[in-house]
């Protein structure tokens, strides 16, 4: 009996130090908002910023599509244009965000259509915030979900929850953050009801020196989305090649992505 | 008159082979032109009955909601205060139910698609228990939230049956992504094209969907007993609204969602409200109608010219061969008029039996494919608006265009006959050949 008891005894205080342990470790509040800023800030271009993007979207019982498009981003003036080039079907269309609205151009009707910051582009599971400068700490008030091994890496499992009256995609974000670099490795994205809507991973992260900038530009080279609702559906985004040479200043403007469908 | 009658029938008797070819031809027209009748006939029937079972209400009551000046949301917010205009302003209104309006991606385990999202009280919907032929399932199960009613044609790309689950995923008004799960609890009767991309949940579930107040709806829709009434019941109602204070909207005969993108581009924000009747809100597809109608148009008119050069031709060859004939009856004091009139009669005569043989052969032809219920392909169902073959008859679109071809063939042969009236009795009676 007094064996048994001792048994018992040992585990609850096993248990305890593991609680005491794990509780340790456990980011404060003030370091995951550090994590996300440092997020924020290396994916941040402070000149300006052209990427070309290879997107390759599949869905269930219908052909895989390839696109290209070049995405041109001045962060300091929260500006953002996605042109795509390929395949020809498509070449010409374009996304531009104008203030806080996103318009879409298709060159076939030549009528620009206003769209929500937060569609899907171009058909695909990708969004916007996936080709844009991150906003994570302002958006997202985080909590500690405690710490993994992804694969090979040591990660921190951060709960992101949006904050009170701004407006997302996904109002609810789990984080996988690798220790070491404190680049985000996994994402999963989650609907207002709490249903998990799409997982990504992003397996490559590259960097390059920002002369604008006098420091290194982070991006993520490769993201692999998967849609967790219709689970067939998956689309593939590289980011080919990035260029921090300042771009021409019109730009930005409804013309100048009309006229490259000319 | 009876004896001009019964010249003209025996001509026709006399003349049996040509009679035939011609009266023939005539019959054979009419039997198309007839038949093309029935056809777009069915095409506007099932359009109109599945319009105002799935899509809307003969008048609609709807309107669009803006948070912001680039963002708007087909709402009506605060229905009941309008529900009551409508009730007091319209004297022969048949019933008035609030539907909710959305646009969703359906997922099942098999397959997902787009689908409308019709959003009912099934307690307000007298006309969908006797509309809705429901293959499995319940209607009234369609009360619980978190059910859904779907079609023949979804269930089968779906692969879903009664009791399956299944996820609707929308962006709500403010851009977030939700979704909702829902259990299949009917599956009903295709009805055209329109079920094919529509569905029927409880509407609480769609505000919770959309994160919407309890007092808006998509647009009221209004039944009335006398269709006739539409457009000056649209005058009433836009009348009484503006003088209860509310913006309504110029008069667009669109669908509700094609006017979206240009309530995008208006800088106001508030709630505008829309007027439309059945018609508008499937003007995207009732061309398809306007297009079964061209080509009856077309080739009547083509076969109708072909026609009466045949007609023109045989009563020469009648004139030609009865010239004779025609300067004896002249001879013997027969006026020019009734001469005129017995080749115009035989002409009449033969353009009625023709087109009455036409529309029974006809009407035949389209009530044996009626009953038969054949399957259209998937190609052009989205222009007969129907996975089967439906006819529709409707007598006084029938007998006005047997009607006109039996009128153009009489008027067609008054020239041959007045030439015939017009000649001498010494020349016509020493005519040989």
């Amino acid at each position: 009996m007094n064996r048994m008891k001792l048994k018992h005894m040992l585990a609850m205080a096993l248990l305890a130090l593991a609680t005491l342990g794990q509780a340790a470790e456990a980011l404060s509040k003030d370091k995951m908002v550090e994590l996300l800023k440092g997020i924020d800030i290396r994916v941040r271009s402070s000149g300006d910023y052209k990427a070309l993007v290879y997107l390759e979207s599949r869905e269930k019982d219908k052909p895989d599509i390839a696109q290209e498009a070049i995405v041109y981003r001045r962060d300091v003036d929260e500006k953002l244009m996605i042109l795509f080039t390929k395949p020809k079907t498509q070449a010409g269309t374009g996304y531009l965000r104008i203030d806080r609205n996103l318009w879409y151009y298709d060159p076939t009707v030549g009528k620009w259509e206003r769209r929500t910051d937060r569609e899907r582009i171009a058909g695909t599971d990708s969004r916007r915030e996936d080709f844009d400068q991150s906003k994570l700490a302002e958006q997202y008030e985080p909590s500690f979900g405690g710490e993994e091994k992804l694969g090979n890496f040591k990660v921190w499992v951060l709960n992101l929850k949006v904050k009170d009256g701004v407006d997302v995609a996904y109002p609810i974000v789990k984080f996988w953050i690798d220790e070491d670099t404190g680049n985000d490795l996994k994402r999963q994205d989650f609907a207002l009801s709490g249903r998990l809507m799409r997982t990504s991973y992003v397996p490559k992260w590259q960097k390059l020196y920002s002369e604008s900038k006098k420091a290194e530009l982070w991006y993520r080279q490769e993201i692999r989305i998967y849609d967790e609702i219709d689970k067939a559906n998956s689309t593939l985004v590289i980011i080919k090649s990035v260029d921090l040479n300042p771009l021409p200043e019109n730009i930005f403007t409804k013309a100048w992505l009309e006229a490259k469908s000319r | 008159m009876f004896q001009l009658f019964l010249i003209a029938y025996r001509n026709l008797l006399q003349h049996s082979r040509r009679s035939l070819l011609l009266g023939g031809a005539i019959a054979g027209v009419t039997a198309l032109l007839v038949f093309l009748n029935c056809l777009s006939s069915g095409v506007k029937a099932t359009m109109l009955d599945s319009a105002l079972t799935v899509a809307t209400g003969h008048i609609n009551v709807s309107g669009f909601y803006k948070v912001t000046a680039g963002q708007s949301a087909p709402l009506v917010t605060d229905y009941k205060k309008i529900e009551d205009i409508v009730v007091k302003t319209l004297p022969d209104l048949d019933f008035v139910a609030p539907r909710g309006r959305g646009w969703a991606r359906l997922v099942s385990d098999q397959g997902s698609m787009q689908v409308g999202m019709a959003g009912v009280d099934i307690a307000h919907e007298p006309r969908l228990p006797k509309v809705l032929k429901l293959i499995d399932g319940k209607l009234e199960d369609l009360a619980k939230p978190g059910s859904v009613l779907i079609f023949e044609n979804q269930a089968k790309k779906l692969k879903v049956k009664v009791g399956d689950s299944m996820v609707f995923s929308v962006l709500t008004p403010r851009g977030t992504n939700n979704t909702v799960d829902v259990r299949v609890v009917g599956i009903a009767e295709d009805m055209g094209l329109l079920s094919s991309f529509n569905v029927f949940v409880p509407d609480v579930t769609l505000r919770s969907l959309y994160q919407l107040a309890e007092g808006s709806t998509g647009a009221l829709l209004v039944y009335i007993k006398n269709m006739k009434d539409i457009p000056k019941d649209i005058d009433l109602l836009d009348k009484a609204l503006r003088a209860a204070g509310y913006s309504v909207m110029d008069r667009e005969s669109k669908a509700f969602w094609m006017k979206m993108q240009a309530i995008n581009r208006e800088d106001w924000t508030g709630q505008k409200l829309d007027l439309t009747n059945w018609e508008d809100e499937i003007s995207y597809i009732s061309w398809t109608l306007k297009a079964i109608d061209g080509i009856a148009l077309v080739l009547t008119l083509v076969l109708l010219v072909i026609i009466a050069i045949g007609i023109m031709n045989s009563m020469w060859i009648a004139i030609r061969e009865r010239t004779r004939e025609i300067g004896t009856l002249r001879a013997i004091g027969m006026q020019k008029t009734r001469v005129m009139a017995m080749f115009v009669i035989e002409a009449f005569c033969l353009g009625a039996i023709g087109t009455a043989a036409g529309v029974l052969l006809g009407c035949l032809g389209a009530a044996g494919l009626n009953v038969l219920h054949l399957h259209v392909p998937e190609g052009a169902q989205f222009f007969l608006m129907s996975t089967t073959l439906k006819f529709a008859f409707e007598p006084a679109r029938i007998l006005g265009a047997a009607a006109v071809i039996t009128l153009c063939t009489t008027v067609i042969s008054m020239i041959p006959s007045l030439k015939a009236a017009s000649l001498e009795p010494v020349t016509a009676m020493s005519h040989i050949g």
